[in-house]
């Protein structure tokens, strides 16, 4: 027995001394007091300086009232997870001393934040609308069990033993009462139908707002702040990030997820498909059926010359803007010429430029250039060739910045290598930096492709009342064409669009991997 | 090849990278040029490979000038401290790729490859691409390449630096061997004098754009020609120590603060002739600790370096390195006797730094 006692007195020894609890207490409350101040502080902020400023502009906003609200709702959460924080130190050891921690602290916490609604008549004590008397349902209808004298029920000559059966003509019961009164608003009017004694009667009482100051209305939320303070204590903290990832993707998620449910089904409500008697069901392959065949509600068309113009758009603009920037970032990394910092910084500038304001000044440049031979069909107006140039020209900033950064990564010695080996400048371009910076190529032709792909604007443009018209123009000009607009199909257009890039990035992902893994480690 | 640098300066806008740089490099000569860090030495090597043109001066490879002739036309081999070698290629494509631009026959590059690869010790590895070699292995590729074309001239910029010590050393003796098998004239930028002392056959020492001497090196050790030279080469380092040298009843008597000694007849004589202060330089392995010493002083720090010990002496206000046997136990604090070897200490001017003794 002395053996073991030793082995209890080592074990105690080793095992890391816990602070007193009171300390901790403190400690996860000091956190949870200082993350709801500060929630205040920025709700404040928002609603009392920021909002003010607005309206002082005469700007109509909504954004700073919703923020300062929102912060409001989230404040005790936050708080809750602050805390709890320094509770989760001790699920490992001793889980009895982490939850009961972290339930004392939201206990605490959650007092104050009722303690302020309570004297702010907010949250759970904010004052609801009502009508002043007390209901049960009954077989024959709602039942009024007593009114309140002088209450809204009584002005309105409700008395105890009348059955409700209806809101003007619509049925109710007890559920479907109370929930009309607690969406109402102060002072409106609802017109009641109800039998008193073997008469059928109406009469119209009007919402009133009473500060009920229920205490028992606070059992649900603290019952959910201490479940949630739990979830937060033994949440295995590698999930926190996923969590927070998924709960910040969801919107983009279901926007995908609607779209394709979307384009396979004759009629959706959210995110469920429908079909003509509004039954779940309803798929169908029309909307890709018609893609091809070629008429969407009358509107006659050819889809494989509208594809074929969006392609050719795309892949010229990518192949003009990876050798142009590539060589210009080259040169502007490597040689030294009269005027490279202005033209560096003036391309920078460029890049900021807002392409929309030259859409004007462009349009007269490609029709002057229309009216020269050759040329005119060429890159004129109404051709691929000026679409794609004018988009070139505004893609190239950002490619020679980009080009320019990956050629300054690649060390001055292997290009001296190449020319004492016996290579051309020329040619040391072409053979040996060009292979080091492909994981730039790459980035950039897909950054060109997707822009050239995509782009709605210039083709829309400078392709006016021609047969050149891209899938995004098509787009446009099928919901122009259509009244009522078929979104399925619409849908079914939109992810006919996205294909190619599905494919392109599948494969250029596996390409970028690869020179990722492979090349870098040769550039020591 | 003969290569003949005339007067060459190099010029960055207002920086200057060399100037007025003359040296004569015969046929078949193993040159190093030896500097600290931002000398210009690696400028020169550039401007040798062409990838930089002459300011002024003239480069001749042989009689012909080179001036302007294109890095690719002038048969030079070059290995870098990076390695530069290609990473996108293989061991093979990497060294073929000067005889592929010399449009070399398919048949004779593969042959030409697989003997450079073979002398080098890397006949088994042309498969394989650079980032799967060993720092060592990227090197013998790197000097591969340089040497598949048979090039006139071969250029180093501080090749070995990137390896570990072991390694530089092996390194070192390949390369001496080989430079002097092929007997390509070879340039060897570093900044390690080890490197230059004990591969090269003269030694270029230079020092912010300029050429401070240019030298066999057992000449540059001994006959140091300015203080630069003295406190560059050699390691551990020359001492310096500022003193006065006088003449006594035909003897010379250098003296300072704490420190009397005698100089020998040659090099007293021209450090009394030189009016004021000089600077005089001894090597650590010139003083001794010894019983009969004369110069009295206190052990600062004792540097066990294994074969010897390297000694920090404090004699007053001047300190002196100097290297004792591993066999002796001294210990800081300690008071020792040191004794000079006053036929081996150099003067030197303190205005222009150059010798008192020997003169360009």
């Amino acid at each position: 027995m002395a053996g073991a006692g030793s082995i209890e007195m080592g074990k105690i020894k080793e095992a890391p001394v816990a602070p007193p609890i009171r300390r901790d207490l403190l400690e996860a409350l000091q956190t949870g007091a200082i993350s709801m101040a500060v929630m205040l502080i920025a709700a404040i902020f928002f609603s009392r300086i920021i909002g003010p400023l607005f309206t002082l502009g005469n700007v109509e906003e909504t954004v700073t009232d919703v923020l300062s609200r929102l912060l409001l709702l989230v404040m005790p959460y936050v708080a809750y997870i602050a805390a709890a924080s320094v509770a989760r130190r001790y699920t490992y050891i001793d889980t009895a001393r982490a939850l009961g921690l972290a339930f004392t602290t939201t206990l605490a916490l959650f007092s104050v934040v009722s303690a302020g609604h309570y004297v702010s008549d907010t949250g759970v004590f904010a004052p609801r609308p009502a009508l002043q008397m007390t209901l049960v349902q009954s077989d024959a209808g709602i039942r009024v069990e007593s009114v309140v004298a002088g209450g809204a029920a009584d002005l309105a000559g409700i008395q105890a033993g009348d059955v409700i059966t209806a809101i003007r003509r619509d049925p109710v019961d007890l559920q479907a009462f109370n929930r009309r009164v607690s969406q109402s608003l102060e002072g409106d009017p609802l017109r009641l139908r109800f039998i008193r004694g073997d008469e059928e009667l109406q009469e119209t009482v009007r919402i009133v707002l009473l500060s009920g100051k229920h205490f028992n209305a606070l059992l649900p939320g603290l019952a959910f702040a201490l479940a949630f303070t739990a979830i937060i204590v033994f949440l295995p903290g590698q999930w926190a990030p996923y969590i927070a990832l998924v709960g910040l993707l969801s919107p983009l998620l279901i926007g995908y997820f609607w779209v394709i449910v979307a384009t396979f089904s004759f009629r959706t409500e959210g995110l469920v498909p429908l079909d003509g008697n509004d039954n779940f069901g309803g798929l169908t392959l029309k909307n890709w059926e018609s893609i091809f065949v070629g008429n969407i509600a009358g509107l006659e068309f050819n889809i494989v010359p509208i594809f074929m113009t969006s392609l050719a758009i795309a892949v010229v603009m990518t192949f003009i803007v990876l050798l142009v920037s590539s060589m210009a970032g080259y040169a502007l990394s490597r040689m030294n010429f009269p005027g490279r910092r202005f033209f560096l910084s003036f391309t920078l500038i460029l890049h900021g430029f807002p392409a929309i304001t030259l859409l004007i000044p462009i349009f007269f440049v490609l029709l002057r250039l229309g009216d020269i031979p050759f040329i005119g069909e060429l890159i004129g107006f109404n051709t691929i060739g000026g679409i794609a140039l004018v988009m070139v020209a505004f893609q190239l900033p950002l490619g020679v910045w980009l080009m320019k950064g990956f050629f300054d990564n690649i060390p001055w010695d292997m290009e001296r290598s190449a020319l004492i080996d016996g290579a051309s400048r020329w040619r040391t371009y072409w053979e040996i930096l060009l292979p080091q910076i492909r994981p730039g190529l790459l980035a950039l032709g897909i950054f060109a492709f997707i822009g050239g792909w995509n782009a709605y604007i210039i083709p829309a443009t400078y392709s006016i009342g021609s047969g050149v018209s891209n899938l995004p123009v098509f787009l446009e000009e099928l919901i122009d064409a259509t009244a009522p607009v078929d979104w399925n199909q619409v849908a079914a257009v939109g992810l006919f669009q996205l294909i190619p890039i599905f494919i392109f990035f599948i494969f250029a992902q596996e390409y970028l991997l690869n020179i990722y893994a492979g090349g870098a480690k040769g550039t020591s | 090849m003969r290569i003949t640098i005339d007067n060459l300066t190099k010029k960055f806008g207002d920086v200057v990278g060399v100037e007025d740089l003359t040296l004569h490099i015969d046929d078949g000569e193993f040159v190093a040029f030896l500097g600290p860090s931002g000398c210009g030495k690696t400028t020169t090597l550039l401007t040798l490979a062409g990838i930089y043109k002459p300011t002024e001066g003239q480069i001749r490879f042989g009689e012909r000038v080179v001036n302007q002739v294109q890095p690719k036309d002038r048969n030079i081999g070059m290995v870098f401290q990076s390695y530069a070698l290609y990473p996108h290629m293989t061991v093979f494509q990497n060294i073929a790729y000067p005889l592929k631009l010399k449009k070399v026959a398919k048949n004779i590059q593969r042959e030409r490859v697989q003997q450079v690869a073979n002398v080098m010790g890397i006949g088994n590895l042309l498969d394989r691409r650079p980032g799967q070699l060993s720092g060592g292995q990227q090197q013998r590729v790197a000097l591969g390449r340089a040497l598949v074309k048979e090039p006139d001239v071969l250029l180093f910029d501080e090749p070995l630096s990137n390896l570990d010590a072991r390694l530089r050393l092996t390194m070192r003796g390949e390369i001496k061997h080989l430079q002097k098998d092929l007997g390509i004239t070879s340039i060897y930028v570093t900044h390690d004098q080890v490197e230059a002392m004990t591969m090269a056959d003269r030694i270029a020492v230079m020092n912010g754009g300029h050429l401070q001497a240019f030298d066999a090196p057992d000449e540059l050790y001994s006959r140091p020609k300015t203080q630069f030279v003295a406190g560059f080469v050699g390691n551990p380092p020359m001492n310096f120590v500022s003193v006065e040298v006088s003449r006594s009843n035909g003897r010379f008597i250098a003296e300072t603060d704490r420190l009397r000694l005698e100089v020998g007849g040659d090099r007293g004589g021209a450090a009394a002739g030189f009016a004021g202060a000089v600077v005089m330089g001894i090597r650590p392995e010139d003083i001794q600790i010894s019983g009969d010493g004369d110069i009295a002083g206190e052990i600062y720090v004792v540097e066990p370096l294994g074969r010897e010990d390297l000694i920090d002496v404090r004699v007053g206000p001047h300190s002196f390195l100097l290297l004792a046997g591993a066999e002796t136990q001294y210990r800081a604090g300690e008071e020792v006797k040191l004794a000079f070897d006053m036929d081996k200490v150099q003067f030197f001017d303190p205005q222009t730094e150059k010798s008192i003794l020997w003169q360009q």
